[in-house]
Order: structure tokens, then C-alpha cells, then sequence
């Protein structure tokens, strides 16, 4: 046994929150089977353990025959300093086994600030950054999550990536890992075989080419598919989400259980991809979801569920859903929330079903200021939605509300800037009229900006993403077209979406990047403190790479894009037709109301949308 | 004085923090019994108004990395489940380092724990063998002798009476090259004085060499006329 426990504890006296590191949570599982898979999140304990696809993920592998799963975080900076220092290597919680004794490494890719933290920690466990320089005694490195649709800048660093849903794909590379290995296969014959499981992607076996420094395709080479193609869970009913997740005792950021109610989502918002890469739509039924619940809230004594997806409140049954729950956990304290809601009628009627007698604080979305723009983005919310909802809201008692907006989204003008600024005067007016002249010293409208950050496989992974200094003047545009008093104006830091856009639609040379940031000093750059835009400068100017290129520059449609080679479903010539669609200021129906718009997601192995019943539109 | 508006039934539960849950914070610790009362499924009582919350209280809280073998807390029930019943349910429901060791009863009028509990016993272990015993015999006679003690904590100083704070001389022993220090503290109205700040103390003035190794509180008892009691 190489339980490091006896190295690592002497350090815990000297270090911040030392809860991170000593496991022994309810539902932690401590089996000591033959194959051992450790599952990294790059990022720390507290972040990590909010995530509901990790727990998903350690359900599924511990339930493989003789397969252990153990959680790995990414040590805080203090911890990772006294590690080094008492050359004590990264570890499993559970067993505290150095993670490079394990068979395989699992690291999650759940957003592009993260990446730096994926080099942390291979370099804390011991293992070569990059793929072409392990052995076979280094365990097998996979990725997979949000962030697998563009894997070019982290594709070095990774032996294998998965490319949508992991719930049976794991299955299918424990198994191709331990047969080839039982027959004494090479690395190099190793991965061969797991480049033949659906869904996975072998970046070794794929060269980009580049001719006069300009990008022209992806080759790939004998053994592997031209095209990867995400795997997809074709129902979520038929396999049953874990109910006795990990509990921590550390106050994480999401301090509930979670449970899936749909996956995917068809509104068909041409900015996001998330609604883009997890199609079709798969809703559980209102059964499954009580009982898995009820279960989750039994096993884990959380005092709050939380009814998760893209886009909850389009659930067709959500209704009766939260009937029930809320008629069974009546007096016991405990709680149902969701993580977001539609501007309708509907969510506030939600709202106040579940809400009790708190009214803390609404938020929806509506991303652009005008009509014009919004029918652009085909973010289907009229200003005469989000104003009844905003006066239904504060006339059952809410007085406080949350608006979130882009600027830099495509065809944007000073007017649509504007046009968020009287957007929300109309908003605030609207919600003073019916809030009793006493209580309106209360009123609170929070605005909260970003920067639009073009995506891979959306109808706008071509366009140019506005570069800082034109951030800049329309974040004055808008401040100037703010009303005051009762609005709270924030932006998101624009050069952390600068940097967003170069990780998430760079290429393979980003990697290089990523190596020289993490090696001049970025670690947890997802927190504002600690994110130092000059690292990364310095990063860009050793490597050569221009970040500008990559982040500002507009695509032609007919152009070979670093992620050609893998395909979310939906088709480049329906994000072509969409795109024309968004110039055209045309919207496009959500496909689970209206009929089918042509994504070319559904069929072959990936399914069709699933829903529960009839949806409200 | 209940607050919950009817009859309910105050359960005292007496439990450890120890092995690798010493490094909980006291709100991780009662975050972490509200889910263990949960998962045991017991008939708690919410409190009443706009958030509902389980209806419990703690004894004094420890500082992250301190043990506790006998800490505290009441936890109120709507309905009766026998003592032998709730203690089960609870040892289920709970993760080995933060368990029940026993569980009773007790009448409402009885004072809240967080008055009650004003006897707290320690054990600090420390690395060193005799010399360090020695020493810390001394330590402890000089700092007795002068009736007081400051002790800055978070940038404030506190100064501390140590006729009423240390009700019993420190007891120090050694095996080995283990040095045990135990130590009966008071806890007063304005807090109380923490034991790696007295051993600190007695390591700086006799200018010795000793690692505090781990920190234990053993006990936690009642002072009534004059004595002391066990709070079950
Ligand atoms: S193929 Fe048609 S029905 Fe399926 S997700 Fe795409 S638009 Fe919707």
C-alpha cells in the first residue's frame, strides 16, 4: 500500500482549509479493486465537489466490475507549494495513492480558464505534460466535458478525449484499456484500440496541417475515423442517475443535491453552445425525477434539491414535478430550487411555488437590448415578456431582480447598446409602478454584462470577437445609457473573455501557450485574484502564437476550422443556414414546440428528442 | 422557551470529532449533524417563519485541527423515538469521525449547553520526552504564580485570571518521546483561553523545544455549586 496519508498530514497544520484534503465524506467509496481510476478536476476541493458530472462519473466507474474511482482537486496554491516542497506527489483522497499508480486519469474540461490547472496537475502527480512523452508506465489520460467540442489546445496533453456523454462511454474504454492491456499491447496499440470506441478521440493519431502558417485541416491517420462523433445517451431514464453522491463536509458553492431533469436544449440561441453541442432534447419523466429526489435527499440529508438542466422550466412536466415534491417536503425545512428561469409568466408562477416566503432574487437573461438584435441571436424573449414578467414578479413581493446582457454580439450598434440601457429604465419603471411607494427604497435591478465569446459549433463560431479596446468603448456606450439610481452595473473582466476566446477556438499551437502561462506561474486563473492577464501576454509572445488571430479575426464560412474533425451532431450546413438566418434577423422555432428545424442531430445512434409530455411554449 | 409551539422532546446527544474530522470548522461540524439528523430520518423539529431550519443547538465550538471526544448538542424532536432507537439511527447516518457516542433525553427547563458547559478538559501532546517535562513543570509554576496571563488572538490581547481560568494545576507526563500536558480550562462569559495559547506560553518563557503534535478536548462538563458533572 502507498497510502501517503502520513506525509501528507504534517502539512495540513500550515495550510488553508486543510477539509480539502482529508476525504472520509458520507458516501465516499473506499474499494480496493484491481483496476484504479482517479478522477481530476482542475480546479480546488470546493469547486470540484459542486459538480454534478463528476459525480455522475465517479458513480459510473465504481460501479464497473473491479473498478475503484477516487476523486483528485487540484491542491490550493499553499498545499501545492508545502507538496513540492516535502516532494509529497498529487493524491487520491481516497486511498491517498499517488495518482500516477492508477490505471487511468480522468480530468474534467468544464471551462477554458481551467487548462493551466490540468498541467498542475500532471506536474504535481508526477506525469509527462504531453502524450508523446509517457511511457507505459504512466496511466492513460482522458478528458471529457463541455469543453471537448474544441479540444486543439489542451490535445497534447491528453492520451484520449471523450466527446459527449460519459455515462456508458466509460464502460467502453475501461474494457478496451484492460483488454488490450491483458494481451500485452504497447501505448502506441493502446491507443489504436480506444480510438476505435465510439465517441473518443486519440489526438496522436491526428495531425493538423498548416501550410505558410495558415491552418489547413485535420488528417487523420491510419486506425482512426476522419470524423469523431459525440456519443450520446439516448434516454436518461434508462439508467438510474447516482442518488448517494458524495457529501461533503466542506460548505461547497452549490450546497444541495442535484438532480438531472433534461438534457439538451432546443430554444436554439445561435451564441450558445451548450443548446448547439447537447442535442436532441432528453427529459426524464415527472416519476423518475420524485423518486430520485426523494432518494437523493434520503441518502445525502442535503436540506435542498436542485432540479437541474440548460433550461428547467421547459420541462413538461415540471409542474407536477414540483407539486409533488414540494407537497412531500412540506414542514421539514427542506427545500426544491432551480438554477434558472425563463422570462415568462410560468417562472414566476414557478417562483412562488417554491419560494415560500423568501423572495430572494429573480434573474433571466434577456442578452441584447433590442428586439432587432435579440431576434439576431434568436433569443426568443419579446420586451413585453420580460416586462409582464418583471411586474408579476414585483407585485407577488419580489423587489429585487437580475438582467443579464452581452455586448459585442454580431451586428451589434451603439443603438442595441444603448437600447439595453433604456430597456432596463423600462424595466425599473414598470416594477416602481406596482411596488408600494413605501418598500420602493428597496428596489434593486442588478445588470450584469458580458463579452460575447464566439464559440465552437455555433451558427457564429466564424465571427470576429470584438477586441478589447472596442470592449471598452461600448462598456462607455452603455454606461452612459444606464439609468442610476436603483441599477447595479457590472461587467464581466474583458480580458478574461479575450482569453476565453483564444482557449476556446485555438488551435493545437495554443497548447504551447497553455505550457508557457502555467510554467510562468498561472494556476487557477477562474479566480479573479488570481487571474494575471501578463502572464498569458508574456505566454503569447514566447510561443509566437497571436492571440488576436485567433479571438478577433472573422472566419470565411468555407474556411477549415481546428475542430472540423469532431461533430457535435448538428450539421455545418445547418449553422451555415443559421447563421444567414441571424443576419437576416430571422428567428428559428424551438424544434420540441414546433417541428423538427433540420439540426441533423437526431437519428442513427444519437437519438431523437424525448420529452414527457406535451411542452408550453 | 421551545419555540416551535408544541410539545417536543429535547435529545442531548454527546459525540466526537476526531481522526481526519478534527479539521472541520464548528460550522462544518453543525452543517454535518443537520444532514446526519436527516439522513437518520428522526422526526426533527423546524422552527418556525420564513426559513425553516432544524431546531438544534451546540455546545462551545472547537477550533479547526482540535479534537473532541465528548462535545455536544441538543437536538429537538416532534415525536418521541427511544433513546436506544435515535442513537442507532444517528451512528448510521454518520460518518466514523463524527459520531454519536451516546444520546438522552433531557428536561426543557434544564440551561442551554452553550451556559452550561463551562469545564473543559485538554490534552495536548507534545514532541520531547523528559527534558520537556521538566521544563514544562516549571513553565507552568512561573505562569501560575504571576496570576495572569495575555494572550493575543487575531491582533487583540486577552488577558486572563488564571485563579478562576485554570480551576486544576496542568498535569504533564511523558512516554517516550511523547510529552502529554492535561489541562482544565474555564470557560468564562468573554471566552476562553485556548490551551495551545497556556502551552505556547509555557514553551516560550522556559525557551523550550516541543512541537504541539495534536490537541484534544476530552471533556466537557457542568459546574453546579461548587462541582462538577457530567451534562448526560
Ligand atoms: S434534428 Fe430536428 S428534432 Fe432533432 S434536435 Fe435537430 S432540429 Fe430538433
Amino acid at each position: 500500500m502507498s497510502d501517503l496519508w502520513s506525509r501528507i498530514e504534517p502539512l495540513l497544520a500550515g495550510v488553508e482549509r486543510p477539509v480539502r484534503y482529508i476525504d472520509s465524506e458520507w458516501g465516499a467509496s473506499h474499494d480496493d479493486a484491481s483496476y484504479r481510476v482517479a478522477l481530476v478536476y482542475p480546479d480546488v476541493y470546493e469547486i470540484g465537489m459542486a459538480n454534478q458530472a463528476l459525480q455522475i462519473l465517479y458513480g459510473r466507474f465504481g460501479a464497473l466490475e473491479d473498478v475503484t474511482a477516487e476523486r483528485v482537486f487540484v491542491p490550493w496554491k499553499d498545499m501545492a507549494d508545502a507538496m513540492r516542497a516535502a516532494d509529497v506527489p498529487l493524491f487520491t483522497l481516497e486511498s491517498c495513492r499517488p495518482v500516477a499508480d492508477c490505471d487511468l486519469v480522468g480530468i474534467t474540461l468544464p471551462y477554458e480558464l481551467t487548462y493551466q490547472n490540468i498541467l498542475e496537475a500532471l506536474d504535481l502527480a508526477g506525469i509527462p505534460l504531453r502524450s508523446c512523452d509517457r511511457t507505459d508506465d504512466d496511466p492513460l489520460i482522458v478528458g471529457g466535458g463541455p469543453c471537448a467540442f474544441n479540444p486543439e489546445p489542451v490535445a497534447p496533453f491528453f492520451d484520449a478525449i471523450l466527446i459527449g456523454d460519459g455515462e456508458d462511454a466509460v464502460a467502453d474504454i475501461v474494457a478496451a484499456h484492460r483488454s488490450a492491456k491483458a494481451q500485452g499491447a504497447s501505448r502506441a496499440e493502446i491507443l489504436r484500440a480506444l480510438a476505435r470506441v465510439q465517441g473518443v478521440y486519440v489526438p496522436s493519431l491526428y495531425e493538423p496541417r498548416v501550410s505558410d502558417g495558415i491552418f489547413v485541416g485535420t488528417t487523420a491517420l491510419e486506425g482512426a475515423p476522419a470524423i469523431v462523433h459525440k456519443r450520446v445517451l439516448p434516454d436518461l431514464d434508462s439508467y438510474r442517475a447516482p442518488t448517494c453522491t458524495v457529501v461533503p463536509f466542506m460548505d461547497v458553492v452549490h450546497d444541495r443535491v442535484g438532480v438531472e431533469v433534461l438534457r439538451g436544449c432546443a430554444r436554439g440561441c445561435r451564441f450558445c453552445q451548450a443548446g448547439m453541442v447537447y442535442r436532441p432534447v432528453r427529459e426524464r419523466s415527472a416519476d423518475s425525477i420524485v423518486r430520485d429526489a426523494t432518494a437523493a435527499l434520503q441518502c445525502t440529508g442535503y436540506d435542498d434539491v436542485s432540479l437541474t438542466s440548460l433550461s428547467t422550466a421547459d420541462h413538461s412536466q415540471l409542474e407536477e414535478v414540483l407539486r409533488r415534491l414540494t407537497r412531500r417536503l412540506e414542514g421539514t425545512g427542506v427545500t426544491v430550487s432551480l438554477p434558472s428561469l425563463r422570462v415568462d409568466a410560468f417562472s414566476v408562477q414557478v417562483a412562488r411555488l417554491l419560494g415560500g416566503g423568501k423572495k430572494t432574487g429573480l434573474t433571466f437573461a434577456p442578452e441584447a437590448g433590442t428586439q432587432r438584435l435579440r431576434d439576431v441571436i434568436n433569443k426568443n424573449v419579446t420586451e413585453e415578456d420580460l416586462l409582464r414578467t418583471v411586474t408579476q414578479a414585483f407585485s407577488a413581493g419580489w423587489r429585487r431582480v437580475k438582467l443579464y446582457f452581452m455586448i459585442g454580439l454580431p451586428t451589434e450598434t451603439d443603438e442595441d447598446i444603448a437600447g439595453i440601457g433604456e430597456l432596463v429604465g423600462r424595466v425599473f419603471r414598470a416594477a416602481r409602478e406596482v411596488t408600494p411607494p413605501g418598500e420602493r427604497g428597496g428596489m434593486r435591478v442588478a445588470v450584469s454584462v458580458s463579452t460575447f465569446v464566439p464559440k465552437a459549433h455555433t451558427p457564429f463560431q466564424w465571427e470576429a470577437q470584438i477586441p478589447l479596446d472596442e470592449v471598452r468603448r461600448r462598456q462607455a456606450v452603455l454606461r452612459d445609457s444606464m439609468p442610476g439610481k436603483g441599477v447595479d452595473l457590472s461587467y464581466h473582466d474583458s480580458d478574461v473573455s479575450f482569453l476565453e476566446g483564444v482557449l476556446s477556438r485555438g488551435g493545437r499551437e495554443v497548447a504551447d501557450v497553455i505550457e508557457a502561462a502555467w510554467r510562468g506561474g498561472a494556476r487557477f486563473d477562474a479566480w479573479t485574484e488570481e487571474f494575471k492577464p501578463s502572464r498569458w501576454s508574456l505566454a503569447f509572445e514566447e510561443t509566437g502564437v497571436d492571440p488576436g488571430g485567433i479571438a478577433n479575426r472573422a472566419r470565411r464560412v468555407d474556411e477549415p476550422l481546428p475542430w472540423d474533425h469532431i461533430s457535435a451532431g448538428v450539421s455545418r450546413a445547418y449553422l451555415r443556414i443559421e447563421r444567414d438566418n441571424a443576419f437576416a434577423a430571422r428567428t428559428t422555432a424551438d424544434c420540441t414546440f414546433d417541428g423538427c428545424t433540420g439540426c441533423g442531430v437526431c437519428g442513427s445512434s444519437r437519438g431523437a428528442n424525448i420529452l414527457a409530455g406535451d411542452r408550453r411554449g | 422557551m421551545i419555540g416551535v409551539g408544541e410539545t417536543t422532546f429535547r435529545l442531548r446527544v454527546r459525540f466526537r470529532k476526531a481522526d481526519r474530522l478534527r479539521y472541520l470548522s464548528h460550522l462544518e461540524v453543525v452543517h454535518s449533524c443537520e444532514r446526519a439528523a436527516r439522513r437518520a430520518g428522526l422526526p426533527y423539529a423546524v422552527t418556525q417563519g420564513f426559513s425553516p431550519h432544524m431546531k438544534l443547538a451546540f455546545g462551545p465550538a472547537l477550533p479547526v485541527g482540535t479534537a473532541g471526544l465528548g462535545e455536544y448538542l441538543d437536538l429537538w424532536l416532534r415525536s418521541y423515538v427511544p433513546s436506544e432507537q435515535a442513537f442507532q439511527a444517528l451512528r448510521s447516518a454518520s460518518a466514523a469521525g463524527l459520531a454519536p457516542v451516546k444520546v438522552k433525553y433531557i428536561a426543557e427547563r434544564e440551561p442551554s449547553l452553550g451556559s452550561a458547559l463551562t469545564i473543559a478538559k485538554y490534552e495536548v501532546v507534545l514532541e520531547g520526552g523528559e527534558a520537556l517535562r521538566e521544563g514544562l513543570r516549571g513553565s507552568f509554576s512561573a505562569i501560575i504564580a504571576e496570576g495572569e496571563l495575555a494572550v493575543d488572538h487575531k491582533g487583540k490581547q486577552k488577558v486572563f485570571e488564571l485563579a478562576s481560568t485554570l480551576p486544576k494545576e496542568p498535569d504533564v507526563s511523558t512516554s517516550g518521546e511523547r510529552t502529554t500536558v492535561g489541562l482544565t480550562v474555564r470557560i468564562g462569559e468573554r471566552g476562553s483561553l485556548r490551551p495551545e495559547a497556556l502551552v505556547t506560553a509555557a514553551l516560550t518563557r522556559g525557551a523550550l523545544d516541543g512541537r504541539i503534535a495534536s490537541v484534544t478536548r476530552t471533556e466537557l462538563l457542568v459546574e453546579e455549586d461548587g462541582s462538577w458533572r457530567d451534562p448526560l
